[in-house]
């Protein structure tokens, strides 16, 4: 008999010191991983078994499928940065600053492509430029050193990854595909409940809408890890997608239908009419559409249809971005040099770190703040472990109890849900590790341990003088700078060559822009202006792009100059005109019987998003619930 | 029966076999991934991770027996 692990849990959740049972089943996970870890790497007798620990507790995720995508990733992402060290180091060794502004050069780059990216892929760029500060600038002085270290520092992940991987598949830690069905499954209702509101006439504020599109964009990057999760994973990722993209797109035919005037004038009833009762379909048909997602995403199947869910790029916020990472590296590295202090690269390589994770993260700032308050408690820590608790001591039974208090305490804090307990709980982890440093015999050189834990504190103070001095781009900035490209393309929307994505993806790339936006602002709502402005953007893009698709479906035969007349009249943007391109196509397709409703209903869609009436004030009015 | 191992050699480095091995039953778990899916290997078993980290481990001690 088949049977769920998790929705057993799921069913009587029990609470054990006020953490559930999950969260101390997980934090024993990370226990065990990290000891097996250890372990493996005192008996393979690697140069740098820490690294192995350390893996573990940065693989800390609590569902199967997450962890083993972030370490094909971390995998991944070491081999590419072990080459890049490699080449940096043989190219630029013994060139003095000349090294370091390619070091600067290098993490700019890798932030402007983690910038570019989301979820693991962008935290897998962000390590690339952590390998060759971990590689390369902790053997600055040791050219000759770099390739061993990169060797060893692969084979401590690849046994860490190991370690994970194997405890997690043997004590079965549960599946992400459950949960994200409900996420996907909530998101849902929370989409037809907006839309029977329209169909009362009630029109949620844009700030509403704004955050659920949102809430279902924010799912993206977490779809991927399904892939990782079975040998189904592929297809339920396709479902999930699927789901998604479906949902932006109830959402959005939603908001057309809402939009319609209620009493509308006597000559544009029957158009108003037909674009109701097309909108009405339309919804029935996305609504069975994402139900069958969620079905295939269950079944492990795939999906009816495979959308795409493209991610919106910002090439300026990133290029903005990596200059500054690149900057603030180059500052500090300047004061090291300024200064010459001996054994400073420790220092200057845990500054690569704290930029690289800060760049990206949505507030490189609070990041950096989390970091500040970390380095002292996990110094803190590792010198009670070091000199209290072992203090001596080299056998691995003692190690392991030892840490056992530590780990998974630090790991019941990442369960947490929320974001700040949760990243100090890992950062603290990490970086007690890393000033621990467990070795083969265990050294307890109190100098050694000194000069860490000060550089390790040292780091986080420079990192945050400099963004004092040259501040990470800021959460308002962010959001100028989005809205304007927002602008930008829909003014050019359906002028230019056209992007090769379907509306329903199109729609998608444009809530996860509006999630970028909201994300940018920071945990504060959203003000109404901002919003109306986002949202009115997203209404006019979406009913611009079906139009255009509609029109392509009667671009021949005898309704071709009814729909070159509505072509033109979506260039001017007027309402009025693309109400009365509808009328005669309307005409048109009467006198020669051919169906275009598809096309009308989007054309008188379109026309009330263009509305004069439909100004950023009037558009971020509404209902609040 | 003593079994003798090639090592890989790349640009004079060499690796070492058990790594070879372990990347080559990865590549190959990875291609035979959607002919599990294709006969429903997930719904057989209760934990199908576990299972599929066993079909692994076969692959890759098939390889280092065999190879």
């Amino acid at each position: 008999m088949r049977v769920n692990v998790t929705s057993a849990a799921a069913l009587r959740p029990t609470v054990f010191a006020g953490f559930p049972a999950s969260s101390w089943a997980f934090a024993l996970r990370v226990w065990m991983a990290m000891m097996l870890a250890l372990y493996v790497g005192f008996w393979l007798e690697l140069e740098s078994p820490s690294s192995a620990a350390l893996t573990v507790a940065v693989l800390a995720l609590p569902t199967r499928g997450q962890g083993m995508e972030k370490a094909g990733y971390r995998l991944l992402a070491t081999v590419i940065g072990v080459i890049a060290s490699i080449a940096i180091a043989g190219m630029f060794s013994q060139t003095g600053g000349l090294l370091l502004a390619v070091l600067g050069i290098w993490i700019g780059l890798c932030t402007y492509v983690a910038s570019m990216l989301d979820g693991n892929r962008a935290y897998a760029v962000a390590l690339c430029s952590i390998t060759v500060a971990l590689i390369a600038v902790e053997q600055i002085d040791t050219p000759l050193q770099v390739f061993p270290t990169g060797v060893a520092r692969g084979a401590a992940i690849g046994i860490g990854v190991l370690a994970v991987a194997f405890v997690n598949e043997v004590l079965a830690a549960p599946s992400y595909h459950p949960v994200l069905a409900s996420r996907i499954e909530a998101l849902h209702r929370r989409v037809m409940n907006l839309v029977q509101d329209a169909e009362r006439g009630e029109t949620p504020s844009a700030a509403v809408a704004a955050g659920l599109l949102h809430d279902i964009a924010a799912v993206r990057p977490e779809i991927v890890s399904l892939t990782t999760e079975s040998s189904i994973g592929t297809a339920r990722t396709a479902a999930a997608r699927s789901a998604l993209v479906d949902l932006v797109s109830a959402f959005s035919v939603g908001r057309m239908l809402s939009a319609l005037p209620t009493a509308p004038a006597r000559d544009a009833a029957g158009l108003m009419a037909m674009s109701r009762s097309w909108l009405r379909t339309q919804i029935r048909q996305k609504d069975a559409q994402v139900r069958g997602s969620l079905d295939a995403l269950r079944q492990g199947t795939p999906p009816y249809r495979a959308w795409r869910a493209p991610l919106y790029r910002s090439r300026r916020i990133a290029a903005e971005t990596g200059v500054r990472a690149a900057i603030s590296f180059a500052l500090i590295a300047i004061v090291f040099v300024l200064t010459g202090w001996p054994a400073t690269e420790l220092c200057l390589a845990l500054v690569a770190v704290i930029i690289s994770l800060g760049s990206i993260s949505p507030a490189p700032r609070g990041f950096t703040m989390v970091a500040v308050m970390a380095m002292p408690i996990a110094s803190i820590l590792a010198g009670v472990l070091k000199y209290l608790v072992f203090n001596g001591v080299s056998e691995f039974q003692l190690l392991a109890i030892g840490l056992a208090p530590v780990v998974i305490g630090l790991a019941l804090l990442i369960s947490l849900p929320s974001p700040m307990p949760s990243s100090l709980g890992r950062l603290v982890l990490v970086f007690t590790l890393a000033v621990l440093a467990p070795t083969n015999p265990q050294s307890y050189d109190p100098e050694v341990f000194l000069v860490t834990a000060l550089f390790a504190c040292l780091s986080s103070v420079l990192v945050f003088a400099a963004q004092m001095l040259l501040p990470p781009l800021s959460g308002d900035r962010r959001v100028v700078l989005l809205l304007g490209e927002i602008r930008r393309e829909l003014g050019g929307l359906g002028r230019g060559r056209a992007r090769d994505l379907a509306p329903e993806e199109a729609a998608f790339r444009d809530a996860v822009r509006i999630e970028q936006v909201l994300t940018a602002h920071g945990p504060s709502a959203l003000d109404d202006q901002t919003a109306g402005e986002a949202m009115r953007c997203f209404d006019q893009a979406e009913a611009l792009r079906r139009c255009h698709a509609e029109l392509d479906q009667v671009r021949q035969g005898p309704l071709t100059t009814a729909a070159q007349a509505a072509r033109a009249a979506l260039a001017g943007r007027n309402g009025g005109a693309i109400l009365a391109a509808a009328e005669a196509l309307r005409q048109a397709a009467a006198r020669s019987e051919l169906p275009a409703n598809a096309a009308i209903a989007a054309l008188v869609a379109a026309s009330v998003a263009f509305a004069p009436s439909r100004s950023p004030t009037a558009a971020s009015q509404g209902t609040r619930p | 029966m003593t079994n003798t191992y090639r090592e890989l050699v790349i640009g004079g480095v060499l690796i070492a076999p058990i790594v070879s091995y372990a990347a080559i039953a990865l590549v190959a778990f990875l291609m035979l991934r959607p002919l599990l899916r294709i006969v429903g290997f997930a719904r057989i078993f209760s934990n199908p991770s576990l299972a599929e980290l066993c079909f692994y481990v076969a692959l890759f001690g098939m390889l280092a027996l065999f190879f």
